[in-house]
């Protein structure tokens, strides 16, 4: 098994915020890892320090063979990454984002790409629309396309469902466990427990900057347990401790 | 009703303290009145050069310039609401969701601005040369009337800005036509009398011979403008969706040239579709250019032969610097954060972006040169206006990365800002001065340029990128 993702005793404080303590992870090649956690738990920003979007106070990553903070933009070379809040710049259209994403990232053949994309996720009529008229599912869908058009070995997802319908969500939910069976590697963030005990096969629990715990996903199945009651009996004994 | 505006002005100190600290923004103020203190010092000094109807010139040609670019930056209509406010969710947006109209909404934010602006700059200056006054020997009297017809100067600039940013988000050829008859109507003025029409600005023939029916013509023209303004304020038509033929691939192949080609490509969309190419090329550099060439017209007999178009360029030089803020104010590091691009890389496609915009400011010096009648010195006037500029941009992209809107409240980046640029200002005037051609050697700016924005590159690629 090849470790892809390699986290080391992070911690990260804003001010006097500790927004995450002393965090150690690793992920596997081909899991669909998912990071759980109440609103604050410090999902966002454990994203943001495996991606080198943001330095850790303490610590240490390596992504892919990368160390985060050594090569923040090499790491983001490689990785697909939807962010939490960012959306695409205003003024170019959907298409024109993702040929801006291409000469970024050096992809080639972004016409034929693109126009799969589009066809999948149902937003071809959206095409020419400036990204600031754009609703906010389908700035998700945009956001998805170019996370996944390079087809990076690793993609890390800050709350990948919340923007969509039904529909949209379960199409979503067979492209990423799909993803994985190529052999390619998962990480998403979510408070969405009943997607994850769906989806994921292994997962962290988060809880105020702190790792409660990790494990795969069919070691609780096995004892018959289940995600979610228990993610909130764990989550519950720590905020009364 | 009152509480929008009060919290809009907390949420506007929040956003710039939290910054960098509330005390390095609270001294901010403190700042300016110092340099108005000391410099109230210079006076008689000056007096013996300058009479002083002129002095009082140059003071009130600042704080109209001050209100235009306050209203520049904070009023371009719309498009402000949108970027500004869009995605930060700040009050001016989240107050949609309450029962209040967008055009209450937008006049408390006007508002909020003038009177946060006034407190932060205006105030400030007046109440340092007021307290220089005992010292210097200008009597309280004069120092308030100063006072009144500054602020009345600031408003002016705020509020022409304000109403004409209306107008041009309603309609271009109005607005054009508008234009017209202010530049007639001054053109006029001018043959008519036969003197500058700047001695007709009102704050200022309020300044030279204070009398109550000027006082009261001013504030209603101030009145009318601002009220036109939100009457013609058009809140954002809801569903229309906006397409464009995908122009990204064409233009990417003609920047195949530049350092970065898909960042030059998309900072030229962004210019040209959001308006603000035209936009602030109009209310951002040409308008304030064209009020001072007007105010420094009248100094002319006081400089050295040739002094005129020196200073000119070298004014252009600095405006023309401001445009880094054009392309950095509404592009925040957030969008890139996900794709594998360094602030360093944002840092040198915005100069790319900027160097061509420097078009602009050199024509506009050659258009200058030639109109007055000094071709013989274009070349000079042009390579000092635009060396200034890089000069200067380089030193604000060292300063300020890609916030330079936003960290210019920072006490310590202003002093050292002002310092580096003053500096260089002098220098080069004095040079100028001395004889035209030597304004060529301001090339030698190219070095000091070239070490800040490495600088500049190293500084900010080591810390996490700011979200503003
Ligand atoms: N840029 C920031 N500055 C200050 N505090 C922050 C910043 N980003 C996050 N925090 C704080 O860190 C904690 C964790 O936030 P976050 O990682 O966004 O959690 P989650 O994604 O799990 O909701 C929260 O308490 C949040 O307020
Ligand atoms: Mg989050």
């Amino acid at each position: 098994m090849t470790t892809i993702i390699e986290a080391r005793d992070l911690s990260k404080t804003y001010g006097d915020v500790q927004a995450l303590s002393h965090v150690t992870l690793s992920v596997e090649k081909g899991a669909l890892f998912g990071l759980l956690g109440p609103n604050g738990s410090g999902k966002t920003t454990m994203i943001k320090m495996l991606t080198g979007q943001t330095r850790p106070t303490v610590g240490s990553a390596t992504v892919l063979g990368v160390d985060v903070i050594r090569d923040p933009v090499g790491v983001r070379g490689l990785v697909g990454i939807i962010p939490e809040q960012e959306t695409p710049p205003s003024f170019l259209t959907a298409i024109e984002y993702l040929e801006f994403v291409a000469a970024v990232r050096k992809i080639t053949d972004i016409e034929k790409k693109a126009d799969w994309w589009f066809d999948f996720l149902d937003f071809a009529d959206k095409k020419n629309v400036l990204c600031k008229d754009l609703s906010r599912g389908t700035r998700q869908k945009l956001m998805f396309t170019q996370a996944f058009i390079h087809e990076p070995e690793l993609a890390l997802i800050d709350e990948p469902l919340i923007n969509f319908d039904p529909i949209m969500q379960d199409l979503v939910k067979d492209y990423l466990a799909g993803y994985v069976k190529k052999g390619k590697t998962i990480f998403i963030s979510t408070h969405i427990l009943e997607v994850a005990e769906e989806i994921c096969s292994g997962f962290a629990i988060l809880h105020k900057g702190t790792l409660l715990h990790t494990g795969p996903v069919t070691g609780l199945t096995a004892r018959g347990e289940h995600l979610p009651s228990f993610f909130l009996s764990l989550v519950r004994k720590d905020r009364h401790v | 009703m009152f509480d929008l505006f009060i919290n809009m002005v907390k949420e506007e100190w929040r956003v710039h303290s939290t910054m960098f600290g509330s005390l390095s923004f609270a001294l901010f103020p403190v700042m300016i009145f110092g340099i108005a203190f000391m410099g109230s010092f210079l006076i008689p000094l000056m007096r013996k050069t300058l009479p002083a109807g002129n002095l009082a010139l140059i003071v009130h040609a600042n704080y109209l310039m001050l209100g235009i670019m306050v209203g520049g930056f904070g009023l371009l209509g719309n498009e402000v609401m949108n970027r500004r406010f869009g995605q930060a969710s700040l009050l001016a947006y989240s107050a949609r969701s309450l029962p209040l109209s967008e055009k209450f909404i937008f006049s408390n934010f006007v508002v909020k601005d003038t009177v946060y602006y006034f407190f932060l700059w205006v105030l400030p200056f007046g109440f340092g040369y007021i307290l220089a006054s005992p010292f210097t020997g200008v009597s309280l009297a004069a120092t308030l009337l100063l006072l009144l017809t500054l602020t009345l100067s600031f408003l002016f600039g705020l509020c022409g800005v304000f109403f004409l940013s209306a107008v041009y988000a309603r309609s271009r050829p109005v607005l054009w036509l508008i234009l017209l008859a202010i530049g007639m109507g001054v053109g006029g003025l001018a043959t008519m009398s036969g003197t500058n029409p700047v001695l007709f600005f009102p704050p200022l023939l309020l300044n030279s011979a204070f009398t109550w029916t000027n006082l009261f013509i001013s504030c209603a023209v101030l009145a009318l403008l601002f009220g036109v303004a939100i009457v013609l304020f058009n809140p954002e038509s809801v569903g229309s969706e906006k397409t464009y033929r995908n122009s990204f691939a064409p233009l990417l192949r003609r920047f195949s040239f530049l350092p970065n080609p898909p960042f030059a490509t998309k900072d030229t969309l962004d210019l040209y579709r959001s308006g603000s190419l035209v936009g602030q090329t109009i209310f951002s550099f040409l308008l304030p250019l064209g009020v001072i060439w007007f105010f420094l017209a009248l100094l002319g007999p006081f400089f050295p032969p040739h002094g005129l178009l020196f200073i000119f360029a070298i004014t252009t030089g600095v405006i023309a610097s401001t445009m880094y803020t054009w392309i950095t104010m509404f592009d925040t590091f957030g969008p890139y954060a996900c794709l594998p691009v360094a602030v360093s890389t944002l840092i040198g496609s915005k100069l790319t972006t900027f160097a061509i915009l420097q078009v602009l400011p050199a024509t506009f010096i050659a258009a200058v040169a030639t109109l007055s009648g000094e071709v013989t010195y274009l070349v000079p006037a042009v390579v000092l206006g635009i060396s200034v500029s890089f000069y200067a941009v380089s030193v604000m992209a060292w300063l300020c990365g890609l916030s330079p809107n936003v960290l210019v409240y920072d006490v310590k980046v202003l002093f050292v800002y002002l310092v580096l640029v003053g500096i260089v200002l002098v220098v080069f005037t004095s040079v100028a001065f001395a004889d035209p051609y030597f304004a060529l050697l301001s090339v030698i700016l190219v070095i000091p340029t070239w070490l800040l924005v490495r600088k500049a590159k190293a500084r900010w690629d080591a810390v996490d990128p700011a979200g503003f």
